[in-house]
């Protein structure tokens, strides 16, 4: 693949190379060597000698054609551009409402929703000092709480991501909240945002609840469920934002995230389900970082490799099986608390690169993501951007316009190499799971995050207004940080408080039990029984106490 | 004020135990005195070193066997010790926050201990550690190490008894384990025992016993840690232990002065040579260096000079 | 990269309490001091003010660094006090993160010597933790000295 290309038959391109060599290094002065995030050298320029398109069906093919390198469906963003989903969540459910009646007036079919970290933590509300109640996600505990969410959400005809960790309590509140109105299950789409557990074990701490084997035993569960009673939900979205953003490079990424996606497949075939209906629900979770090139190469090379091992190795026979669906944020860890509009151009570059590597939806972060939730001025220009980059700059127009750049052919190639290599390493360490478990994962995570740390203290990665072209910003005029109303924050919770007091409590127990019982049963679906908890009045906290109690405390290991 | 410091501690007050124990890791005369004053009050508290390889649970473990032995009214203390840097000096201490269920109980004292460059891996004053936790009035007192060969010896001598914690399905089998950390055991733990693997684990534990000339009856339990479950049955295996051990307490206290009297002692050596100055000893140095006389006959005269 | 020249080493805490889960920063900060000599005691995210105060009681800290994101900083002046409520007053106090511009000037009242946002210097940082670290030793010798008279 990388190999030197077949010797080319054009007549005098090796005088014309070497005249260019020859005057670029008597131009160029000092030259240095210049390495990307994945540490992959990259040249001054890619010729034909690098990559010539032979064996193009095999490695490149038509979109919507296996391996699928160009786009997984034929017509890609020029058919249907990608589904713009923004994540909003703040406050109480009455302030989320608020927020995403105005984005589906705006004519979105896709909303999202992030709970906040207490509920993150698995407590509810009332347990927690309200100063920090609300601040980065919406407060919602129980069924009425996500009723009140989603009033006048027309819950069946739109698509709905969760940012909820094991044990996905937000979609049984959303089931509830259906069969409250009426709505059949099978027509609830969406996704389990956070259903990766291996990644928040080994990257983000936060969202980790359960233990590595009861969290394992949820999903499965989950996946199950999702598989019978609500069809069109995808149970499983493999994530690879939480390990870039911890500090692993994209090759490491997108092999740490396949890799999580083999274990996952693995545990579902070990457990007798149907590979093809099982990877049909897939999708992949990914940050953009503003590496441009770099990033569309890796999203290229992921495509290429998921479809082969997904064929090849799982054996699923279904071409939807090979599909490489995936999500796309902007890195928040390239933004900067410093000349923060400086922001706005680069989650216009991290956009793009997600746009011409071919994602199916995107988020593109608010200019001051990086330190508070975003007011509706700036999640609006976040969403402008998205638009000008499609109506303005016309990156619908063409599918994978940088396909046949002897750059990002070769770039892709070359990070395929690797993140295959490092495979074949979780491989033989045993799969994801157990290299997760050994903490070999995050030490190279580690590792990686303090190398590129030290070459921005270096200067040799630069950031503008952090290591080089500073200002000084001491008498930066803070803009008063919005907050959650404390009133109606407090009023929210004194509400679930009588709540609590005033619901069946032997409908509780029952539910409570049958839960407890269930998790420790070697069969029964425990997912099952969370979603009838969740109808029962069942808070997230307790749920999510109960199977901390049976199934084990989700102690990540911490690997300095 | 040496007094005071001594009262309180002995009281069991928990700030003066940690001012102690920080002065015991610096070493010093005040330490010195103190830890003389305070052997009287030791010998009660039962001593039990907790190891085992990374990725076997033990902290998990530990976590379990405190709150059993807190649910007994047991006062708890506990040292996890960690290795220094051999470059930096400095350490990384984050074994405590394990034992998250016992964050806010302050019938459990935690401290972590940086091995600070000892040569054996393991902390020179744990000993002295050991002896002030014992003096503050704590039942049981647990030492944790990280399971690398060295450090487990030297727990040994200062327990009572060793816990040795395995897991199934940990690379290789337990052959692979260095043989000198299983013959320190005197309980094993097959911990994750809801692992598939887990009988075949116990099996070989107990059949690697069988081979053995001296010590075959050391127990083997099973656990899951997680799940709370066979850690009554350790507890008991360890009481047990202890209580045919009793006898033995004063052997265990005499060979750890021991092992601390030839430590000191190593050390005021250590210094006088390395920084005895003028004759003797130089040409001594340089009789040695040139080969006329070995090392361990220049090691000789050397002591004779010195002492 | 400038040592710690402390002895016996320096002991830091380094821990999130309120909300927020990223430690990416906090794990780089905390090698940071590994090698600048000191010795860190590293906590995950979540912990309690409680078991924060015990915990350095125990481990008989010099210096505590709180990494902060949202609205988590807001919750350090209360920290402070339960620390000095249990006489623990000497220790410094250092806070990493996100923190609002007008929200900082309260922590500094509060007792904070420092706070370092994203994109600040590693020898700054670690020049700060240890001198901090040294003035911590010498009030609490200075506490004992008064006790013992």
């Amino acid at each position: 693949m990388t190999q030197e290309a077949v010797q080319l038959s054009l007549p005098g391109f090796e005088q014309a190379h070497g005249r260019w060599r020859a005057e670029y290094g008597q131009q160029i002065g000092s030259d240095r060597v210049i390495k990307n995030r994945s540490r992959i050298e990259i040249k001054p320029l890619y010729t034909p000698r690098d990559w010539n398109g032979d064996a193009f069906l095999e490695n490149l093919g038509f979109p919507g054609q296996y391996p699928f390198t160009r786009g997984i469906y034929p017509t890609m963003h020029r058919g249907r551009t990608w589904t713009q989903r923004q994540l909003i969540g703040l406050g109480t459910p009455e302030d989320y409402n608020k927020r995403v009646r105005i984005i589906l007036d705006a004519g979105a079919t896709a909303i999202s929703l992030l709970p906040c970290n207490s509920s993150f933590r698995g407590v509810d509300c009332d347990e927690v000092d309200p100063i920090l109640l609300g601040t980065c996600g919406t407060v919602i505990n129980t069924t009425d709480h996500m009723d009140r969410a989603l009033d006048g959400v027309p819950l069946g005809r739109i698509s709905t991501a969760m940012n909820d960790p094991s044990p996905f309590t937000l979609l049984a509140f959303t089931l509830g909240v259906a069969k409250k109105r009426g709505i059949p299950w099978t027509s609830i789409s969406g996704t389990s945002n956070q259903s990766d557990y291996l990644s928040h074990f080994i990257a983000n701490h936060m969202f980790y609840r359960l233990s590595l084997p009861g969290s394992r035993r949820v999903l499965l569960d989950h996946i199950e469920f999702c598989r019978k009673h609500v069809p069109n939900w995808n149970p499983v979205s493999v994530v690879g934002q939480h390990m870039q953003q911890a500090g692993a490079t994209p090759v490491e990424t997108m092999a740490f995230t396949i890799s999580t996606a083999l274990q996952y497949a693995q545990d579902c075939i070990d457990r007798g389900m149907d590979i093809d209906l099982v990877l049909r629900r897939f999708t992949f979770f990914f940050d953009i970082s503003i590496s441009f090139f770099e990033e569309v190469a890796k999203f290229r090379a992921g495509r290429r490799i998921w479809a082969r091992l997904a064929r090849e190795r799982l054996g699923a026979k279904d071409p939807g099986s090979w599909r490489f669906k995936f999500h796309g944020q902007t890195s928040g860890v390239d933004l900067t608390e410093q000349q923060p509009l400086n922001n706005i151009a680069r989650v216009a570059v991290q956009a793009m690169a997600g746009i011409m590597s071919g994602l199916q939806s995107l988020h593109t972060d608010a200019y001051d993501e990086a330190i508070t939730t975003p007011t509706e001025e700036t999640a609006r220009i976040a969403v402008a951007t998205q638009n000008i980059l499609r109506e303005e700059a016309h990156l619908c127009d063409v599918i994978d316009p940088l396909g046949g750049s002897y750059y990002v052919e070769t770039l892709t190639d070359q990070m395929e190499q690797e993140m295959v290599a490092l495979i074949g390493k979780i491989d033989d360490a045993g799969g994801m799971y157990k290299a997760a478990e050994s903490g070999v994962i995050q030490s190279m995570i580690g590792e990686s995050a303090l190398a590129f740390q030290e070459r921005v203290e270096a200067g040799d990665e630069k950031v503008i207004g952090v290591n080089c072209y500073q200002i000084d910003e001491t008498d930066r005029r803070g803009r008063p940080t919005e907050r959650p109303d404390p009133e109606r924050m407090e009023e929210h919770v004194a509400r679930f408080k009588a709540y609590k007091a005033e619901r069946s409590q032997a409908d509780v127990s029952r539910a409570l039990d049958a839960l407890g019982r269930a998790a420790n049963s070697a069969r029964e679906n425990v997912y099952e029984r969370i979603v009838e908890a969740a109808e029962a009045g069942v808070t997230h906290g307790e749920i999510v106490s109960l199977l901390r109690r049976e199934l084990g405390f989700g102690h990540p290991l911490v690997m300095v | 004020m040496h007094d005071d410091v001594v009262d309180k501690l002995i009281a069991g007050d928990s700030p003066t135990l940690a001012r102690c124990i920080t002065l015991m890791e610096a070493g010093g005369p005040t330490a010195d005195l103190i830890h003389q004053r305070i052997c009287r009050h030791v010998g009660r508290a039962a001593v039990i070193g907790f190891t085992g390889a990374p990725g076997a649970g033990k902290s998990t473990l530990i976590d379990a066997y405190i709150g059993v032995l807190r649910a007994r009214g047991l006062k708890v203390a506990v040292a996890a010790v960690d290795p220094s840097s051999p470059i930096s000096g400095g350490a990384i201490l984050g074994d405590r926050v394990r034992m998250r269920r016992h964050a806010e109980d302050c019938g459990v004292f935690i401290r972590s201990v940086a091995s600070r460059g000892h040569l054996g891996g393991l902390s020179e004053s744990i000993h002295r550690i050991v002896d002030v936790m014992d003096a503050a009035g704590r039942d049981f007192i647990i030492i944790e190490t990280v399971g690398t060969g060295q450090s487990e010896v030297e727990v040994a001598e200062i327990a009572d008894l060793c816990v040795v914690v395995n897991a199934p399905n940990m690379g290789d089998d337990v052959q692979a384990m260095k043989a000198g950390v299983l013959e320190i055991a005197d309980v094993l733990v097959v911990n994750k025992a809801d692992l598939p693997l887990a009988r075949r684990t116990t099996e070989q534990l107990k059949n690697m016993l069988k081979l053995r000339r001296e010590r075959l009856d050391v127990p083997v339990i099973e656990t899951v840690a997680t799940k709370e479950t066979g850690i009554e049955a350790l507890h008991e295996t360890i009481a047990g232990l202890l209580t045919t051990a009793t006898g033995d307490k004063q052997k265990t206290r005499e060979r750890r002065m021991r092992r601390l009297i030839a430590e000191s002692a190593g050390r005021i050596v250590h210094g006088r040579i390395r920084d005895a100055a003028g004759g003797e000893l130089e040409d001594l140095v340089k009789t040695a260096a040139s080969g006329e006389i070995g090392i361990t006959e220049a090691a000789r005269r050397a002591l004779k000079t010195v002492l | 990269m400038t040592a710690n020249t402390l002895s016996p080493p320096a002991r830091v805490l380094v821990t999130k309490i309120g909300l927020d889960g990223h430690d990416r920063g906090s794990r780089i900060v905390a090698a940071y001091l590994r090698d600048a000599g000191m010795e860190v005691i590293y906590t995950p995210p979540w912990q309690s003010v409680l078991g924060v105060v015990k915990l350095a009681m125990e481990e008989d800290v010099d210096v505590i660094g709180v990494s902060s994101l949202a609205t988590d900083h807001l919750i350090v002046p209360k920290l402070m006090a339960a620390l000095r409520q249990a006489g623990l007053g000497h220790i410094g106090m250092v806070v990493g993160g996100i923190i609002p511009e007008d929200e900082r000037p309260a922590l500094i009242q509060a007792g904070v010597s420092a706070i370092f946002g994203p994109g600040s210097a590693r020898d700054d940082i670690i020049a700060h933790v240890g001198a901090l670290a040294g003035e911590a030793r010498d009030k609490r010798n200075a506490e004992l000295r008064e006790i013992a008279q």
